[in-house]
């Protein structure tokens, strides 16, 4: 099978974000850089389905700024044959994203099944994975918990609101976005990282792509950062004077009812 | 040529030639290990010294008075017996042979002198079979070996006696009867049997060969049990690490010819652990102090030892064959990954051992293999590595909060005040964790007081890498042990502090394989100075018992127990109180060896044992000198519902408070 994974860097989990000067994005100086977690179980569903199909090949896309290439090598140390960094700018938005991801599966000979995150930790956007899909033209499946594969299709076990399972059967091709508990993903080895260092990583622009400026849809014009955490109020006296107080506080102060 | 010299040259070629052919089996199972051994040949004349005091003077076997007192009896008595045996042998093949060419007065004290060391030796079995049999000590177990090794060497013995008994009553009895003490008595008993003197003389001669088979069967016995230890234990101890202090062994990642690290077989260990495994006498000592086999937990230092014998010894066939890819796995039956992840590496087993041992090295080696070749390791440890991959502590804290905790007590970084006398090295707890940030923050006003000029690295500082280095992931160590030595360089640090007895012993002893050579101290050896020296002077009184927790690190790891100490006897009116356990035999709080990072499962909590030894001594405060034990023994005072009768402070409080 030729499996496919699209994956995002982002920011550290422990990152204190701080905005650039002009409030248009964040300050960059100083992240540590990761994997976004729901894009780890992406991986490791790749890496699990390609060892259970013998002569499958897994295949990293990523696209962003040349520091996105640690991230592909981190998916190649887990086990990925082949990475392709899609070389697009810091402020990239979700659509322009989709939009070279997907012209470069389209380049790609055959694909059998693209794999992602349901979202990534940053933006928390959740659109990448659906907007690719469309764009490639194939079916996708999103917050999947668990996939049983077939030679031509995959059935997934899906979360949807109110705690309910939905299990939704596609046809393959198909994109499969992974939910946190889908897998327990692997911790690299160290052959594998050494590998993954001398690995080639190809490199496709966005000209090579049909993507542009133009294709950008989102411009941020000034974000905030939320304000602090006030600290907490202690009501005391018997619950009737504290629930008296609650209410004048919610009317009066948070002016919530 | 009698039919003795026939007989003897058979029965000896072919027993002694056996326990050769064994010999060399094992000599080319030891040169078929692929690992790295330590190098070891250096300092030559102290390991002589240090073999003849442990060796010959019995010094590590002695530890133990009872057991240890037969020992030194047997080994002696075995040396001096074994001359008599030579002569026994010599004088078979032609009869006229004996010593006696050393001189009349000389051969006369050989002969008594063996003859009380045969009777010392028989009385030593005795106390040995007591101990085995009725005693029944629990780290020792059940042994059909160590059975037949004692009856061996208690019929060896009575055969001498008997055999001397009917010569002193037959013809050839010789002109030294007198020097037989103790043979003289059973040849007074057998007197009274009335045999001729010629049938004494032929009784005599049938104990002779009875020794002498004995001799050659228990020759041929020795390669295929523990009593393999009279062999490898002299080079075992000669080649042992002479200091306490002990770095784990590095692995040269730029070897491209290495393509596995750790040890996924017993052939990828060294010759030197397999010395290891034959010197086992499996006397049980590191056993009876393992904090892991005495909570129940599946790891005895004795039994993982015996465990990769019993695997060295079924894949021998494969190895001797060369076909190394043929051997299994060496984790198996016996050593299986709860036995491997049970270790705290207190190193309580291999300070113990009287023939020096050395267990970690193989749970280490293990560990490597499992983490960086299977990436197999306990839940929540992959977590930890990314942290440390990603921020520089197994914590999830930001890399960035790293000097948060001292924003307010005005210390300065190195990037502001490079011009100082000692860098205050905080680790990841003194940073991150809010009890040993107290801990911290008291031994900084201790150097304020004493006027020490310090900084520290701040933000700049990353994890010492040990808690990867002891789970298996050297690689992860050394990018961070060669970044913080990068730092540490560059700022040209000479002297180091820290609160961390893991972080002392990382970069006092392993940071120096990189590149890092600092002088390193321990806070409670710099305290203790600052109050030797009169800069710090302890005045207000702590009215309490106090009873002080070791730290493995501190202690076994670097021998450091008399500073911590001395700074809590330095307080007015406290009292120090120790353990059930303490010093040399500490028991572990249950968190080196990266065990602070990964679930304890099976059987009781080792914290707990712990803290139940600490409220033994009624002590109303526990020091400790260590943030994991801190935070261990902490957790076990919390559940054991004392914390409100019992406080567990650091020593760095401690003077804090009475200053």
């Amino acid at each position: 099978m030729n499996i496919y994974v699209c994956i995002k860097q982002v920011p550290d989990t422990e990152t204190k974000i701080k905005l650039n000067a002009d409030n248009t994005g964040i300050d960059t100086a100083g992240i540590k850089w990761i994997m976004s977690p729901f894009d780890e179980f992406a991986v490791e569903e790749a890496l699990r389905l390609k060892e259970k199909n013998a002569g499958s090949t897994v295949t990293v896309v990523s696209a962003g700024p040349v520091r996105v290439v640690d991230t592909l090598r981190t998916a190649l140390a887990m086990g990925a044959d082949n990475a392709i960094h899609v070389d697009a700018p810091e402020t990239a938005d979700n659509y322009r994203v989709a939009k070279a991801i997907a012209a470069a599966l389209k380049k790609e000979p055959k694909v059998d099944i693209v794999f992602t995150g349901k979202e990534a930790i940053d933006d928390g956007a959740a659109q990448v994975s659906q907007l690719i899909a469309e764009a490639v033209g194939i079916p996708y499946v999103t917050v999947v918990l668990n996939a049983e594969y077939s030679a031509d299709s995959v059935k997934c076990r899906r979360e949807v609101e109110g705690g309910a399972i939905e299990v939704v059967t596609t046809p393959l091709p198909a994109l499969v976005a992974a939910q946190k508990g889908m897998n327990e993903p692997r911790y690299a080895s160290l052959p594998n990282i050494m590998k993954a260092k001398k690995k080639e990583v190809k490199v496709l622009k966005e000209s090579d792509l049909g993507v542009s400026d133009a294709d950008q849809k989102i411009r941020y014009k000034n974000l905030q950062l939320p304000p602090p955490k006030q600290a907490g109020k202690k009501i005391a006296g018997d619950p009737a004077t504290q629930a008296k107080e609650l209410a004048r506080l919610l009317h009066e102060e948070a002016k919530v009812i | 040529m009698t039919w003795q010299t026939f007989l003897f040259l058979i029965v000896a070629g072919a027993a002694f030639g056996y326990s050769v052919y064994r010999f060399s089996l094992l000599f080319k199972l030891l040169k078929a290990q692929q690992g790295k051994a330590p190098v070891r040949w250096n300092e030559i004349p102290t390991r002589v010294i240090d073999s003849v005091i442990h060796v010959l003077g019995q010094k590590a076997v002695l530890q133990k008075k009872y057991i240890g007192t037969l020992h030194t009896i047997i080994f002696w008595g075995f040396i001096i017996i074994t001359v008599g045996t030579l002569e026994q042998f010599a004088s078979t093949l032609y009869q006229p042979f004996n010593f006696s060419f050393i001189g009349e007065g000389p051969y006369f004290y050989l002969l008594w002198i063996q003859d009380l060391f045969t009777f010392l030796i028989l009385f030593a079995v005795a106390g040995a079979f007591y101990r085995r049999l009725v005693v029944r000590p629990e780290g020792l177990g059940q042994s059909r070996d160590a059975n037949i090794v004692l009856t061996f060497t208690g019929s060896l013995m009575i055969s001498i006696l008997v055999m001397n008994g009917f010569h002193i009553l037959s013809p050839i009895a010789a002109s030294h009867a007198d020097a037989f003490v103790v043979s003289k008595h059973v040849a007074s008993w057998f007197a009274a049997l009335g045999f001729s003197p010629e049938t004494n003389e032929n009784l005599g001669t049938f104990f002779k060969w009875v020794h002498m088979l004995l001799v050659m069967g228990f020759a041929a016995y020795i390669p295929h049990s523990k009593h393999l230890h009279i062999i490898a234990a002299g080079p075992n101890t000669f080649l042992r690490q002479l200091t306490r202090e002990k770095g784990m062994r590095p692995i040269n990642f730029e070897d491209e010819s290495l393509t596995q690290y750790g040890a996924a077989k017993i052939t990828d260990m060294s010759w030197k652990d397999s010395l290891d495994l034959y010197s086992c006498t499996e006397c049980g000592r590191c056993q009876d102090l393992c904090p892991a086999w005495n909570t129940q937990k599946p790891l005895s230092p004795k039994l993982l030892v015996l465990g990769l014998k019993e695997n060295l010894y079924r894949n021998k066939e494969a190895i001797l064959a060369g076909k190394i890819d043929e051997v299994s796995p060496v984790i198996d039956e016996n050593t299986t990954q709860d036995v491997i992840w049970a270790c705290t590496s207190c190193r309580a087993c291999e300070v113990a051992c009287p023939v020096f041992i050395e267990q970690t090295d193989k749970i280490y080696d293990i560990r490597r293999n499992l983490v960086m070749m299977e990436s197999s390791m306990p839940d929540g440890v992959q977590a930890v590595f990314k942290n440390m991959e990603t921020n520089a502590t197994p914590w999830a804290f930001s890399s960035a909060d790293r000097g948060k905790w001292a924003e307010d007590l005005s210390v300065p970084t190195m990037a502001e005040t490079p011009q100082i006398d000692l860098l205050l090295w905080v680790g990841c707890a003194g940073s991150y964790d809010d009890r040993n940030k107290k801990v911290l923050r008291s031994f900084v006003n201790i150097l304020k007081k004493a006027g020490v000029r310090f900084a520290i690295l701040g933000n700049e500082e990353q994890c010492t890498g040990d808690p990867a280095r002891r789970i298996g992931n050297e690689y992860l160590y050394q990018t961070l042990a060669k970044a913080n030595i990068e730092t540490l360089n560059r700022y040209n640090v000479k002297k180091v502090v820290t609160a961390c007895p893991h972080c002392f012993n990382t970069i006092k002893n392993e940071y120096k394989d990189f590149g890092g050579d600092y002088e390193v101290f321990h806070h409670s050896q710099f305290i203790a100075q600052l109050i030797r020296d009169g800069k710090v002077k302890p005045s207000k009184g702590v009215d309490e018992t106090i009873t002080f927790h070791d730290s493995c690190y501190l202690g076994r790891w670097n021998n450091v127990y008399e500073q911590p100490r001395a700074v809590i006897e330095s307080i007015p009116s406290a009292r120090l109180v120790e353990m059930k356990q303490h010093h040399d035999s500490a028991l572990c709080c249950g968190a080196g060896g990266g065990r602070m990072f990964m679930e304890e499962t099976i059987g009781k909590r080792i914290n707990i044992a712990r803290t139940e030894q600490a409220l033994d001594t009624k002590a109303g405060v526990i020091a400790s000198s260590c943030p994991f034990c801190m935070t261990m023994m902490t957790d076990g005072v919390k559940s054991k519902e004392m914390l409100d009768k019992v406080k567990v402070l650091d020593i760095a409080e401690l003077i804090d408070q009475a200053t």
